[in-house]
């Protein structure tokens, strides 16, 4: 096997300028299509992420009309002996209650809708790590009867922390809510349309002022990470009553599923446009390798080296080059990504606002995923492995005098 | 001893085309260690011989016995495998395998036949020093002359031990003194190692030092001359 390696090395480096090109243009490849995909799956990672973590948690228990008509009326009573049961399976990290709704928001002679969220401080700041997103003042306890007012919002009013702001709204049963509430904080939001409308207070306060004392309107269950999703819900469906259903994110948010799906597809007629140009530089290469070589392949032959022992030696050339240009593509790729992922590359102009239109961080997220590289890697190695095929098939059929004569 | 019988050989190349008869009937025994050149015009049909003896190519006819084996019989794999425990070849062009140094070259014909790394090592430097190349051991074939190659083919053919060494034209790529010294050397191992050569040849030198001369023509033995 050494022998064969060894010949194989070699043999690569017998015309040195062609094996440089063909490893630069997999080296080259490689990186860019790295590059390309950390940079769509961070951008999926960050619009998830920014949802998941920051919103609708991996799964939600609601009413089963909840979904369709998101009011007061569908909101559900607290069960404290279900929620134990939930917080008892295995996948789940933690459970927390919540009462949405919506309200007029004041301060002085501004006014603006705002997203009302009744949470538990303590639990949700585990999901959401609310506390570190505050840009002036101090989180909120359970029993505070202060709000949070995200950034655009408190820019939008022109409040601060101390000031008091007014929501006027109805309530759980059509009763009219009114209430004068501290800002305790104001947070920072990452996706911009949260950032602009969101307030948040303890799930008591909420209550109060929806007059929806002992309800909530969903359940946010948190798991370890997605791959998790599936099994978690399943459990959890078989312990429902009737009246209760449970979502997971991707159910929740399919426009942003599809979004992802759809950006995703044109990413990979891309990618394989650039794996194209790969296939057939390596394939030009090792086109050229066997046929200035069929005469060699004779006498090798002619000697008394088996045709199987030709093709391993030609497969491992094919391999090494391809390994080489694969190797070098993720050694120059992976610093490149690492600090990309850490300092996000922030967009300006009119990218920055139409993704700010679109709730998202107007920066370009990467992804170090390692499936991202393995993948890459693999299909280089796929690619060349087909070419080696075909020209083991070429090889296998080679007839010595003919080959000799050539 | 017979080492080598042809029975009725006959080669047709095109068979479905036009039919060209390459050879027409060879009948031909080589004992162990002759020192046999097979002579004729271009196109007579010694290569196809030196070919088919080889088992390179399949006749279409007849025998081809090597020690008892009909290696017409044999399955390709097989037939590499018999190549290679048996068979040496010399070519014109040398066909060395360049990446590898002569040592290498010459060592490559034992590690294939599976030979230990101490015993292939202690051959290469006794072949290669008994072909004169005991200082080129590291060299490349690109680094070496014409000549050198040869013996550095002729080291790697008779590295596996054969039952014979067939040498195509092995002398036609070289200069006067490259071919007496090949030749010089090739009858030395012949003498003293009794390693049985068998040439095709257009080269009066070559025909000078055989002992036996075949003269083939048409595809048939014309004359078979022993000195």
């Amino acid at each position: 096997m050494n022998t064969y390696i060894k010949l194989a090395w070699r043999n690569l480096w017998r015309n040195k300028r062609r094996t440089i090109i063909t490893s630069s243009s997999i080296v080259f490849s490689v990186f860019f299509a790295c590059m390309m995909r950390s940079m769509q799956e961070g951008s999926y990672d960050s619009m998830i992420g920014n949802l998941v973590k920051f919103y609708s948690g991996y799964l939600q228990v609601q009413d089963t009309a909840y979904w369709e008509e998101k009011t007061l009326e569908n909101s559900l009573e607290y069960d404290s002996a279900l929620i134990a049961q939930i917080a008892g399976i295995e996948d789940v990290l933690l459970i927390t209650p919540r009462l949405e709704s919506f309200a007029l928001s004041a301060y002085k002679e501004n006014s603006k809708p705002v997203f009302v969220i009744g949470i538990e401080p303590e639990k949700e700041d585990r999901i959401i790590k609310l506390s570190q997103k505050i840009v002036k003042g101090n989180f909120i306890s359970a029993l505070d009867d202060g709000v949070l007012v995200a950034e655009g919002l408190a820019r939008f009013l022109k409040i601060d922390t101390g000031d008091t702001l007014v929501m006027i709204s109805q309530g759980y049963h059509g009763v009219s809510s009114a209430g004068k509430f501290a800002v305790r904080a104001v947070f920072k939001h990452p996706a911009p349309d949260f950032n602009n409308n969101m307030v948040f207070l303890s799930l008591a306060a909420a209550q109060n002022f929806y007059s929806a004392q002992g309800r909530y309107t969903s359940e946010v269950i948190m798991v370890e990470d997605h791959f998790d999703v599936k099994p978690a819900k399943k459990v959890i469906a078989g312990l429902l009553p009737p009246n209760k259903t449970v979502m997971t994110w991707n159910e929740m948010h399919p426009e942003l599923m599809s979004m992802v799906e759809g950006d995703r597809a044109g990413g990979f007629i891309m990618l394989w446009v650039l794996y194209g140009v790969i296939g057939f530089g390596i394939f030009g290469t090792v086109l050229m390798m066997v046929n200035e070589r069929r005469r060699e392949f004779g006498v090798i032959n002619a000697i008394g080296m088996q045709k199987v022992s030709i093709n391993l030696m030609l497969f491992f050339e094919i391999i090494l080059l391809a390994f080489l240009g694969a190797l070098g593509g993720l050694v120059l790729t992976t610093p490149a990504i690492w600090y990309f992922y850490l300092h996000p590359i922030p967009l300006t102009g009119d990218i920055a606002e139409a993704m700010a239109q679109y709730g998202m961080e107007p920066y370009m997220f990467f992804s170090i995923r390692p499936v991202i590289f393995i993948i890459q890697a693999a299909t280089i190695f796929g690619i060349s492995t087909g070419i080696a095929l075909i020209m083991m098939i070429s090889v296998a059929r080679l007839k010595i005098i003919k080959a000799l004569r050539s | 001893m017979n080492i080598l019988e042809t029975k009725n050989l006959h080669k047709i190349y095109d068979e479905k085309t036009v039919p060209v008869h390459a050879i027409n009937g060879i009948n031909l025994t080589i004992k162990k260690g002759e020192f046999t050149a097979i002579v004729g015009p271009s196109g007579s049909g010694k290569t196809t011989l030196l070919n088919m003896i080889g088992g390179l190519d399949k006749p279409t006819e007849g025998e081809i016995i090597i020690e008892g084996i009909k290696i017409h019989e044999l399955s390709p794999h097989k037939l590499t495998d018999f190549r290679l425990r048996n068979i040496g070849f010399v070519f014109q062009a040398y066909n060395l395998i360049p990446v590898l140094t002569a040592e290498e070259n010459v060592e490559f014909i034992m590690n294939l036949q599976g030979q230990h790394k101490a015993i292939r090592e202690k051959r290469t430097i006794e072949l290669l020093e008994a072909v004169g190349l005991g200082d080129r051991l590291h060299s490349r074939p690109g680094k070496l002359s014409g000549g050198q190659q040869q013996r550095v083919a002729v080291a790697r053919a008779i590295a596996s031990k054969p039952k014979f060494v067939l040498a195509d034209e092995p002398t036609a790529n070289l200069d006067s003194k490259s071919t007496e010294n090949l030749l010089d050397m090739m009858e030395k191992l012949n003498r003293e190692e009794e390693i049985t050569f068998i040439f095709s040849t257009h080269d009066a030198r070559v025909m000078k030092k055989a002992r036996r001369v075949i003269t083939v023509d048409d595809g048939i033995i014309v004359s078979d001359e022993t000195k």
